[in-house]
């Protein structure tokens, strides 16, 4: 049987002897279980002077369609002042009403009315209720308007559309006043199947309260891939809201290009506090490139690239690319170097795979390799991309030192800024 | 010492990113409604009501500290925050009110525009719509941030009634010594003004217009202290146009006896006495206070609703997302303009009905704002001090006692 909370809201209450002892006031569930399942029953009663009672759920005998029995005796139940135990999870205080995460259409959205399972008397949460027929069921007009709509028009879509969301797609948002973070861990919500993109658009869409307590609750890949998916500002408020162990572990996590990205529009007294923070080696490399103008090859490259020795053989190559962990999606080319670093030649993930396993890597490698140098210039990084059909580029000093790669996202975004600036006029349509 | 004028820049600096919503809020106060009534005050009872903006200014910093304080605290809007802590019914009916008076003061708005047409000697066919369509657009294509700094604008165009107030050479020691000392006359046409001058200084839509702004402007609890300033100042200025509104009507009709009957009574009586600058001083800030006032009351509305039902909410959205915020925003615009050009539509009842929603809402409005502030889960230590509910107290009494006995004289004249 499915039931609506706000049906259940203010239910008559009765003890093992039928007698009257309250009346529903909200319900703590157990968040642990992908369904989470009744664990108490809170019931009030008196007015003005509320008073609040918990009940266990094995203390109820039954929750049928007029009220709740219990199977103790109402002398036996002590009522007091106030109920919030403010670590559980409730559904009045929590989720009806609140702003929740809807994971399936990637959309904050706020909870009109739960859907609850009754199950040989124990309730589980299945859906949320976010439609305007759930508004009107809490006003309590459901029956009204159902009767309006009836007779002007039998098959309206309002009556045979229900507008419920699962509750494994919800990711509720609040706050353990304790910990300061997400009571729903939201490892278990599936938070990290949604694109990075619409994961920060999501973000923005929150207060900074919840921002930061969802952050706090995610893992540090899905961290990372919000914080580069979200604007300056939003990330400069976040940082200044973290520890710095958690600060340094974002700034390590994220490709370096994006580091410099972030740091570059903070003042210097900042940016020299945050790469005191990060490891020597990774901070050493973050300054250099910080020290290119940001609209060079250098200041666009990341230094995220897989690069190989010109005599490492085929096997060896494919074999520590599948062991390696990248911080992102790295663009399908492989870059051969030698022992000084210098840039020999590219192949990509196609020509290793159809290699002969023993020869050396050289052997599969392009015909030619075009690169640009530290300085040139966007215009002359996206001319040469587009010319060979690059993915992504290689970068090389004056000694022809492989410094990094640029790949085809930041220089379309770059190129996407500079035409926009130049034709404010036209507007792109999202989406339809 | 040079370290100390640094520090003052940069708190000039954050004060400068923070300011903004509580000046918008005060002076979008100063609506067409309002410039009528303190014009009214000073043409009929001379410098003898302007002691009241004191106590206008305690009030209104008091409240609407509390809508900022919230919205920076809480990140949220007002409306979120009654539909999550008192639910979707109480949320519902509020929002009803909302729209319905809002909408009752939208229509003034145009009123007020009309009025200004006929002021300048254009027909107010052509500037009402004119201005329905310029408020519309400018939200519609505008962002937050370039829409606030038109604001901001129109708030600097207050100044023509204080140029205007200069212009009518009033004696400043008899105003500033009426406006310490509290001067009472016991009959009613006085008390009347009286409630009339300080009734219309909170209304409802002022709370959750505030605390939205806030929230979007994103203001850090670090720097919220100025915020508080930015709530105080705007405050003060808007009460200090209101007094040379007075002023200017006290020193010129007062003295010639004239009576009026509205703002644009008060600045045709203003040509021949005080000269056609400041005339047309007078009737370009009212024609600026309506569109600017028509601007804020639709879009407040469309997003406090929004926020309270779960609906999406516009400005940066297109209209396929966020249908019931573009719909709920035009039709009050074009409602509020409609009604205004409809061959003899008369104007004292529609200032009725929008006087009585006022009152029955604001209650209401003041009593959620005030448990709200006071809940320790949302607010924490940011709660009010006793003092400060004991005044918040003292003023949500006084003010809802004055709406509600202003509705009623409505009837009473």
């Amino acid at each position: 049987m499915f039931v609506y909370f706000s049906q259940l809201m203010n239910r008559p209450v009765m003890d093992k002897n039928s007698e009257w002892t309250g009346e529903i006031y909200d319900i703590v569930v157990k968040p642990t279980e992908v369904y989470p399942q009744s664990s108490s029953l809170i019931i009030r009663k008196g007015f003005p002077n509320r008073k609040y009672a918990v009940i266990d759920w094995p203390s109820i005998a039954q929750v049928n369609n007029k009220e709740v029995v219990l199977n103790i005796e109402k002398a036996k139940i002590v009522f007091q002042e106030k109920h919030d135990n403010k670590e559980e999870l409730t559904l009045r205080r929590d989720i009806l009403d609140q702003q929740v995460v809807d994971i399936y259409n990637h959309k904050v959205i706020r909870v009109n009315d739960i859907h609850l399972l009754c199950v040989d008397h124990s309730l589980m949460i299945a859906h949320v209720d976010i439609s305007t027929r759930g508004l009107i069921r809490r006003l309590g007009l459901e029956k009204l308007v159902d009767f309006i709509i009836g007779v002007v028009n039998k098959n309206a879509r309002y009556l045979k559309k229900e507008h419920l969301i699962s509750w494994k797609f919800i990711q509720p948002l609040s706050i353990n006043p304790v910990s300061m973070t997400i009571k729903v861990e939201a490892s278990q919500k599936q938070l990290s199947s949604i694109p990075a993109a619409d994961l920060g658009e999501i973000f923005l869409d929150l207060n900074i309260k919840d921002q930061l307590a969802l952050f706090k609750s995610l893992d540090l890949a899905t961290k990372a891939r919000i914080f580069i998916n979200i604007d300056f500002k939003t990330q400069k408020k976040i940082i200044g809201e973290l520890e710095s162990k958690d600060i340094a572990e974002i700034l390590n996590n994220i490709p370096s290009d994006e580091a410099t990205d972030f740091l570059e529009k903070l003042p210097k007294e900042k940016v020299d506090h945050f790469l005191g923070l990060i490891e020597g080696k990774y901070s050493k490399k973050l300054s250099q490139l910080l020290g290119y103008a940001n609209d060079s090859a250098g200041g666009l490259m990341t230094t995220e690239y897989i690069a190989f020795t010109k005599d490492t053989a085929v096997e060896a190559a494919l074999k520590q690319i599948r062991e390696r962990a990248f911080k992102v999606e790295p663009a399908q080319f492989v870059y051969i170097i030698d022992e000084e670093h210098h840039l020999i030649g590219s192949t990509n993930f196609r020509r290793l795979i159809l290699a002969e396993p023993l020869e050396p890597i050289q052997k599969a490698a392009f015909p030619k390799t075009y690169f640009v140098h530290l300085d040139s210039s966007v215009k002359e990084v996206a001319y040469l991309m587009e010319k060979y059909k690059y993915y992504a580029i290689p970068v090389v000093d004056e000694q022809n030192v492989f410094q990094g790669i640029i790949t085809v996202d930041d220089i379309l975004s770059q190129v996407i800024s500079i035409a926009w600036r130049r034709l404010k006029r036209i507007k792109i349509q999202p989406k339809q | 010492m040079k370290k100390r004028v640094g520090n003052f820049w940069t708190r000039m600096l954050i004060f400068l990113s923070v300011m903004g919503p509580g000046i918008i809020t005060a002076n979008v106060d100063n609506d067409a409604g309002g410039i009528t009534t303190y014009s009214v005050a000073g043409a009929h009872f001379g410098y003898s009501l302007i002691w009241s903006f004191i106590p206008i200014i305690v009030a209104l910093v008091i409240i609407q500290e509390m809508c900022s304080r919230m919205a920076v605290v809480t990140g949220k809007g007002l409306a979120d925050l009654i539909r999550e802590e008192f639910g979707v019914r109480v949320t519902f009916y509020a929002m009803i009110g909302l729209v319905l008076s809002n909408m009752f003061n939208t229509i003034s708005e145009f009123a007020g525009v009309a009025a200004s047409a006929e002021l300048f000697g254009i027909s107010k066919y052509i500037l009402v719509p004119l201005c329905a369509f310029f408020v519309w657009w400018l939200i519609v294509k505008g962002t937050y941030k370039s829409v606030e700094k038109v604001f901001l604008v129109a708030c600097l165009f207050y100044l023509s009634y204080i140029l205007s107030g200069f212009l009518s050479k009033p004696d400043w020691k008899e105003v500033v010594g009426s406006s310490v000392k509290p001067t009472f006359q016991f009959n009613k046409a006085y008390l009347f003004m009286l409630m009339g001058v300080i009734g219309t200084t909170i209304a409802p839509w002022m709370q959750f217009y505030q605390q939205a702004s806030v929230v979007e402007k994103g203001v850090k609890l670090k720097n919220y202290k100025y915020c508080r300033w930015d709530v105080i100042i705007g405050s003060f200025v808007v009460n200090i146009v209101a007094i040379f509104i007075v002023v200017v009507c006290a020193n010129t009709l007062f003295t010639h006896g004239i009576r009026i009957e509205s703002a644009k009574d008060a600045a045709l009586a203003l040509k021949p006495l005080a000269g056609k600058y400041c005339f047309y001083l007078f009737a370009f800030g009212l024609l600026n206070a309506s569109v600017f006032s028509a601007c804020i009351l639709p879009l407040s509305t469309a997003y406090s609703v929004c926020e309270g039902m779960g609906w999406e909410v516009g400005v940066n959205r297109h209209f396929r997302e966020a249908p019931h915020f573009y719909i709920l925003y035009t039709a009050i615009i074009i409602i509020g303009a409609a009604i205004i050009l409809l061959p003899g539509v008369k104007l004292i009842p529609i200032m009725l009905i929008s006087q009585a929603t006022n009152g029955i809402l604001l209650p209401f409005v003041l009593i959620f704002m005030l448990l709200l502030v006071n809940n320790k889960r949302l607010m924490g230590e940011y709660t009010n001090s006793k003092l400060y509910n004991i005044l918040a107290i003292f003023v949500i009494i006084g003010m809802v006692g004055l709406s509600t006995a202003l509705f009623f004289t409505g009837f009473v004249r």
